[in-house]
């Protein structure tokens, strides 16, 4: 009897592994087939113009189909932007964006490269395409004056994901600006597919003034070959991927995120507060590494990152060299939208305690540099905006709004209206205990603001006459006398 | 009939500075020659620059205008292809027409190598050097040579960044110790030998000259890695074919001094 | 009317008539036949580019005191030379265009082509004024830099002309076979 069974069991088992190998061979046989198509000499199939996109989206796939010759169309423009709320800043750019267009490829393409640079830049520029075999990545070919347009072509041998950048002489200089983007040349067959992708590129910025001070602010070329960096951002400018602008997903989705490292100088740390990454393409190579914390992405590199995103609430995305995320600009948010999960998380809002306190900086006026003074009260209103988008939006939110339980509103506030030598004093030394704002309970901690008299009265101006207030006006000697008695 | 004999007869001796009427040179400055480093050199070392002239000022639209009355076969119509690309003067209405919202007085730009030399010399004079260039635009307004300053650099990188500074008028930025105006931050400026600058995508086979593109981009053989601002001028002109007509590029002349 | 003021009236005529002619065909606007330049060549005679109007030109700046480039840039010369002339008969010139006037005189380069055994018509080395040199390096984008009294760097580019003057292809490079160069000019001679 057992040993009939056994037998039995047994002929179950040849046929369930026999099955297997026909399955598994028919898997390896199809593989084949696709290596065995020589992409290395065979004529691209048809001509197919790229769709390029701006971040933080990406093409859709091409992987699929056929090795084509790809048309990519590409302008140089220099323009003016804001690297954070009243800082602006000249940026050169592929495309108009910092990072530059997502180029998606297959391997075997043949893609025709048309670089233009726009009659009203100053420079000339090039492109050097780390997914090119050949002197320069390209850069040699594609060097261009202002108001003229160069044409290069090249094979996609290797699939992986790859940065491009300017290699025009100030190097360094022409990347500093935003010159960088990543191109993806996708394996035969391409890749799995995903609920949702995403373009994520760190760059580091260096400006004549320090981080926030107000204006127009140029390159700064001593601070760039120092290392020294003002600002790192994803995506070109501080809050790219935050509030509005933040990545969105559903709970259940898988995310793949294509992280670029534009450099010039810093290597990221790239961190997903509250996430693991299920997959990481290191390097934006073929190697895969499982239940990842953190991943490095050099400077000129890359990495595909994949995860599924179980329960909902917001994730920060940040450069884990922390004081970059804090102070300098790193951080991004993934928000999720679903039902809660108990099982995988208690739901207590621990990511709130990542958010920045101090988002910037405060630093204080910089003896050359006058700080900017408002002298009216609608001065004070707009100038106070910057510095409260700066330094109070993480928290008490864009529209003033708190989070609740978390962090006291700002909007309506009783607290607030109640006592205005309080909310002065609260700035300049923090607060800390159990407080009652429109009849709810906070017991949050607020670190003291290295704010200057000047900036805490026109920020409290803003608060004040924003979201039903009662339209106090502060000054800065009001500011001072508290100052003073602390 | 005859008319079309001396046309045909100027255009030919245009670009070779023969007969052109002298105009009154009063506004060029006596420069005092001189030995510099220049960023990419020979071997790295000094160059001497002899005593010449050159133009206080870029040359302006009103200037050009009168220019192609003259000789109507700098006109934009009538411009040859092989000395002119498409860009040339190409904001300009027509042949003689500056549009109303740019100023007569700022620099001509979209303007040739080949155009630039011809009105030159048809002022009996002629482009200057990249080394004559690169000497007058060291002096700062104190300074003949103010390159090791650091905030000097500073300003002049912040003014090439700075956009659509053609549209400024001549003068309008900082006289420098020669006396002469705007060398930074109006317009980049075409020289006689700009072709002898080698930081360019064409010569990237050569043995020894294809490292500069790339990411070491010119600081090999550079003899001041912290001149970012002349390396943005050798790469503009590394990047310059002779029938370019560029937004920014304009031009100034420059005269050897006659011994006597 | 007097004799005189006949005959100097014909002469006018004569050469308003020239002129005529010349404004009736006009040379393309790219042609390198518009530079009105005037070379010397290695037998000492002047010459204008036009005067090879009719003729493919394959084109090379050089200067003879060179080590290092300009012997491979020759000897790519002749190659092509070589395996055009195996193919057709067609007059095609050939010419090495001096960087450096003041070594490089009419007697020098003669020198120089015996030394090469370049001695055919199709051969043609020319020299000129400095100012003639950098407006024909321009028009082929050719750089150059005198970097010590007997040494230039300079590109490495091989130009085609037509037969009416316009360039038609540029090889760039030491490292080419110049297959691709043979048979651009067989294309122009053999349309």
């Amino acid at each position: 009897m057992k040993c009939y069974e056994l037998k039995k069991s047994f002929i179950y088992l040849i046929v369930f592994i026999n099955t297997l190998l026909i399955f598994t061979n028919s898997i390896f046989s199809t593989t084949g087939k696709y290596n065995s198509y020589d992409w290395k000499t065979k004529k691209s199939t048809g001509e197919i113009k790229a769709i390029l996109t701006r971040p933080p989206y990406v093409p859709p796939s091409v992987g699929n189909s056929l090795a084509a010759k790809l048309i990519v169309d590409m302008e140089v423009i220099e323009l003016e932007g804001e690297l954070t709320e009243g800082v602006r800043y000249i940026y050169w750019t592929f495309g108009g964006t910092v990072p530059g267009s997502f180029i998606r490829t297959r391997v075997g393409d043949e893609v025709e490269f048309h670089l233009k640079n726009h009659p009203e830049n100053k420079l000339p520029h090039n492109i050097d395409l780390h997914a090119v075999t050949g002197p320069g990545g390209g850069a040699t070919s594609s060097f261009v004056a202002p108001g003229h347009k160069t044409v290069f072509s090249f094979k996609t041998l290797n699939p992986g994901l790859y940065v491009y950048h300017c290699a025009t002489a100030p190097v360094g200089m022409h990347i500093a600006n935003g010159m960088y983007g990543l191109i993806f040349v996708e394996p035969i067959g391409g890749i799995p597919k995903v609920d949702r992708e995403y373009y994520v590129m760190q760059g580091d910025f260096y400006t004549k003034g320090e981080y926030g001070q107000q204006g127009l602010q140029p390159f700064d070329m001593k601070k760039a070959v120092n290392e020294m960096a003002d600002y790192v951002v994803f995506n070109g400018k501080v809050g790219a991927l935050t509030g509005d602008n933040a990545l969105t997903a559903n709970v259940g989705e898988t995310i793949r995120l294509f992280v670029g490292n534009g450099g010039p100088n810093l290597v990221s740390s790239f961190h997903v507060i509250g996430e693991i990454f299920d997959r990481v393409n290191i390097e934006g190579g073929t190697a895969i590494n499982e239940n990842v914390q953190t991943t490095l992405i050099p400077a000129g590199g890359a990495a595909i990152i994949e995860f599924k995103v179980e329960v909902p609430g917001t994730f920060i995305l940040v450069d884990h060299s922390i004081f970059r995320a804090f102070n300098k600009g790193a951080l991004g948010m993934l928000k999720v939208k679903g039902n809660e999960n108990k099982a995988i998380y208690s739901g207590k809002l621990q990511e709130g305690i990542y958010l920045p306190e101090g988002s910037t900086i405060q630093v204080m006026p910089d003896e050359n540099i006058p700080p900017e003074v408002a002298s009216t009260k609608s001065e004070r209103i707009l100038t106070g905006k910057h510095i409260y988008n700066r330094t109070c939006l993480a928290c008490h939110q864009l529209n003033g709004s708190g989070m609740s339980n978390v962090f006291p509103p700002l909007a309506n506030s009783d607290y607030l209206n109640k006592d205005v030598a309080r909310a002065i004093e609260i700035i300049l030394k923090g607060k800390s205990g159990e407080i009652t704002v429109n009849g709810k309970k906070y017991s949050s901690v607020m670190p003291s603001q290295l704010l200057s008299d000047e900036d805490i009265a026109n920020v409290l101006t803003y608060i004040y006459n924003s979201w039903d207030n009662n339209k106090t006006y502060v000054t800065p000697k009001m500011v001072k006398r508290i100052r003073e008695k602390l | 009939m005859i008319g079309s004999v001396k046309y045909y007869l100027c255009s030919l001796l245009i670009l070779f500075s023969i007969n052109c009427n002298a105009k009154e040179n009063s506004k060029i400055a006596k420069i005092y020659g001189g030995t510099y480093t220049p960023l990419y050199g020979k071997k790295l070392s000094d160059v001497t620059v002899k005593d010449f002239y050159i133009d206080i000022y870029p040359v302006s639209n009103k200037q050009y205008l009168e220019f192609v009355k003259k000789y109507p076969e700098w006109k934009k119509s009538k411009v040859i292809e092989l000395f002119a690309d498409d860009n040339y003067l190409s904001m300009w209405i027509d042949d003689e027409t500056i549009p109303k919202n740019i100023s007569p007085d700022a620099p001509v730009v979209d303007i040739s190598w080949y155009a630039a030399k011809a009105y030159c010399e048809c002022q009996d004079m002629r482009l200057s050097t990249v080394d004559e260039w690169e000497y007058v635009a060291r002096a700062d307004e104190t300074d003949i040579d103010a390159t090791k300053d650091r905030l000097y650099t500073e300003r002049i990188i912040k003014s090439y960044e700075t956009p659509r500074t053609y549209t400024h008028n001549i003068g309008s930025t900082y006289r420098n110790y020669w006396g002469v105006f705007d060398m930074h931050g109006l317009v980049w400026e075409w020289t006689l030998d700009f072709n002898s600058i080698m930081i360019s995508g064409e010569n990237r086979s050569n043995n020894d000259l294809d490292r500069n593109l790339f990411c070491a981009a010119g600081s090999i053989g550079a003899s001041d890695l912290m001149n970012y601002a002349a390396f943005m001028r050798y790469a503009f002109r590394g990047s310059l074919k002779a029938n370019f007509c560029i937004r920014n590029l304009g031009f100034r002349c420059a005269k050897d001094i006659e011994k006597n | 009317m007097t004799k005189p003021t006949q005959y100097i009236l014909l002469l006018i005529l004569i050469l308003i008539n020239q002129f005529s002619i010349a404004e009736k065909t006009p040379i393309n606007e790219m042609s390198i036949f518009q530079l009105p330049s005037v070379w010397i060549n290695q037998n000492n005679q002047s010459l204008e580019l036009k005067d090879l109007q009719g003729n493919v030109l394959v084109v090379v700046m050089i200067y003879t005191s060179c080590q290092a480039a300009c012997p491979k840039l020759v000897a790519h010369m002749k190659n092509i030379y070589d395996q055009v002339s195996s193919k057709t008969k067609k007059e095609i010139k050939y010419l090495l265009v001096s960087i450096d006037p003041d070594t490089d005189t009419p007697e020098h380069l003669k020198e120089f082509a015996k030394k090469n055994n370049m001695l055919s018509d199709n051969w043609l080395f020319l020299t000129g004024s400095k100012e003639n040199i950098r407006v024909f390096a321009n028009v082929m984008g050719t750089k150059y830099k005198k970097i010590s009294p007997l040494e230039f760097s300079h590109s490495n580019i091989i130009s085609i002309f037509d037969d009416k003057g316009v360039l038609q292809y540029q090889q760039e490079g030491l490292h080419s076979d110049n297959s691709n160069t043979v048979k651009k000019i067989m294309e122009l001679v053999m349309p």
